[in-house]
């Protein structure tokens, strides 16, 4: 199967997962990685270039309507819901919060799986709250690979029980194995 | 409820046809989005809301005001609004009159938030503020110019960064109390703007998509945040368009933090930090007769 994007997934205890998946995969990936965190709204500066630091990708915020490109991260602006529209361009939006959050992993995770359907990778980190559950569910009925970290190695393991809990996951992986399975794509 | 893209053609085919507007180039996830929100809330399946539609012209009108998104708040982007303040309004201090047009205000918390800056460097009596919105009920409350206490209240922090503070000198701080500019009533959970803010802006109701400009005046600033985000490319392009001929030479487009103008229209503007400036029209070069030959 050849893939064409990754969408990840996390909060509370996500950062450092997050962190060490962007510093093992190589700058020549040939396929855009798109992260929905949640993160504190009002903090705006600051966590983009956390995750830079140690990341072969270019991790970018995206503006609305921007053309995606293979090789780059596209992290959710902080206050912004991040589509995927056809057309290969991510939409923003800033409706109102869904499960209390802005952006919010699952519509991040439906609308990927709509645009990429069998040729998506999702990815559900470490949480503490059920958001993306029902997003990981879509990626599955639209026959994408999902795979969600093990919770016993979470810090929070609220978000990634409630998504094995809803979905037939694909794959419950350490950090470790997540990246070991992506290197080998 | 998923909603599928023959659903959608459905939907906007419906609304062309028993309305004036047409949605057809709205931004199509949240479009889907918004509608499906529209058929739980109404409790209605699609077929069933375009039968009402159909019968009902009060009905079209109230689906189109509930499928806009309608979020905002006082001073949202607190750095952004610092820029205005230090940077970009004070070039316009020498000008006998300031004409600025709020594209899409929704219920006009940025409205008073500009009202309350151009009131502190004095500016608010030469100034002329145009509003519009597609829907008139969220006018109405821009008008009236009174919000929710409880959920405004995480804003106040932007008011005092805002308002309080200047960045390009941290010895200075202005200690403005909220009560200049509106009242805040815990108890009956209101806040309410005062009078002379509310009473300065001329509100319209305006679509976008098919209205040209209804206030028959250029401006030197247009602000139109996290609006077009709802429109696909191709009608970005069209409102750009809107925008750049009714904007005074070197006049300001403001769009929202993570807008921009990615076509045809980027070499139209310069880039100034969050905010874009109209080039002076530079007069084409003759040439195109001899091309032709």
């Amino acid at each position: 199967m050849i893939y064409k994007a990754i969408m990840i997934g996390g909060s509370a205890g996500s950062f450092q997962v997050v962190t060490k998946i962007l510093s093992a995969l190589p700058k020549t990936l040939n396929m855009p990685v798109f992260l929905s965190l949640h993160r504190l709204k009002h903090v705006r500066s600051g966590f983009l270039e956390a995750l830079s630091l140690k990341s072969n990708l270019p991790i970018i915020e995206p503006n609305d309507k921007e053309q995606i490109k293979p090789g780059r991260a596209y992290l959710a602006p902080a206050n912004y819901h991040m589509y995927i529209e056809l057309g290969n361009r991510i939409a923003l939006s800033t409706e109102e919060a869904v499960n209390h959050s802005r952006p919010s992993i699952d519509l991040s995770f439906i609308t990927a799986a709509q645009a990429y359907r069998e040729k998506l990778i999702g990815i559900m980190l470490s949480g503490a709250n059920s958001d993306g559950a029902y997003g990981m569910k879509k990626v599955n009925e639209h026959n994408g690979l999902t795979i969600v970290q093990d919770p016993n190695e979470c810090q929070v393991k609220t978000m990634t029980e409630a998504a094995i809990k809803i979905t037939n996951i694909n794959h419950v992986f350490s950090t470790e194995q997540i990246i070991n399975y992506l290197l080998k794509l | 409820m998923t909603i599928t893209s023959l659903d959608l053609e459905q939907f906007i085919t419906a609304i062309r046809n028993y309305s004036n507007y047409d949605l057809s180039e709205y931004s199509d996830k949240s479009l889907k989005r918004r509608l499906a929100k529209v058929l739980v809330d109404y409790k209605l399946e699609l077929s069933g809301l375009i039968t009402q539609m159909k019968n009902n012209q009060q009905i079209v009108e109230q689906v189109v005001k509930d499928i806009t998104v309608n979020t905002t708040e006082l001073f949202r982007d607190p750095l952004v609004w610092q820029h205005l303040r230090y940077v970009t309004l004070p070039k316009l201090q020498n000008q006998p009159t300031i004409n600025i047009w709020h594209a899409g205000c929704s219920t006009g918390q940025e409205v008073y938030s500009m009202l309350m800056i151009l009131n502190e460097l004095d500016l608010l009596n030469r100034t002329k503020l145009y509003a519009s919105d597609i829907n008139t009920d969220v006018l109405q409350t821009a008008k009236k110019g009174q919000y929710k206490y409880r959920f405004n209240i995480a804003y106040l922090d932007n008011f005092d960064k805002v308002m309080k503070e200047n960045p390009f000198n941290y010895e200075q701080f202005f200690d403005i109390p909220y009560s200049k500019y509106f009242e805040i009533d815990k108890e009956k959970d209101f806040i309410k703007m005062h009078p002379f803010l509310t009473e300065k802006p001329i509100f319209k109701k305006l679509d976008l998509v098919k209205d040209c400009n209804l206030f028959y005046v250029k401006f030197d600033i247009i602000i139109c945040r996290n609006v077009i985000i709802y429109f696909n490319y191709d009608l970005q392009n069209k409102i750009f368009d809107l925008f750049h001929n009714n904007l005074y030479n070197n006049g300001y487009l403001w769009l929202g933090m993570h807008e921009s103008i990615l076509g045809p229209f980027a070499p139209k503007f310069d880039k100034i930090g969050q905010v874009y400036q109209k080039k002076e029209h530079v007069f084409p070069n003759l040439d195109i007769g001899k091309k032709n030959k």
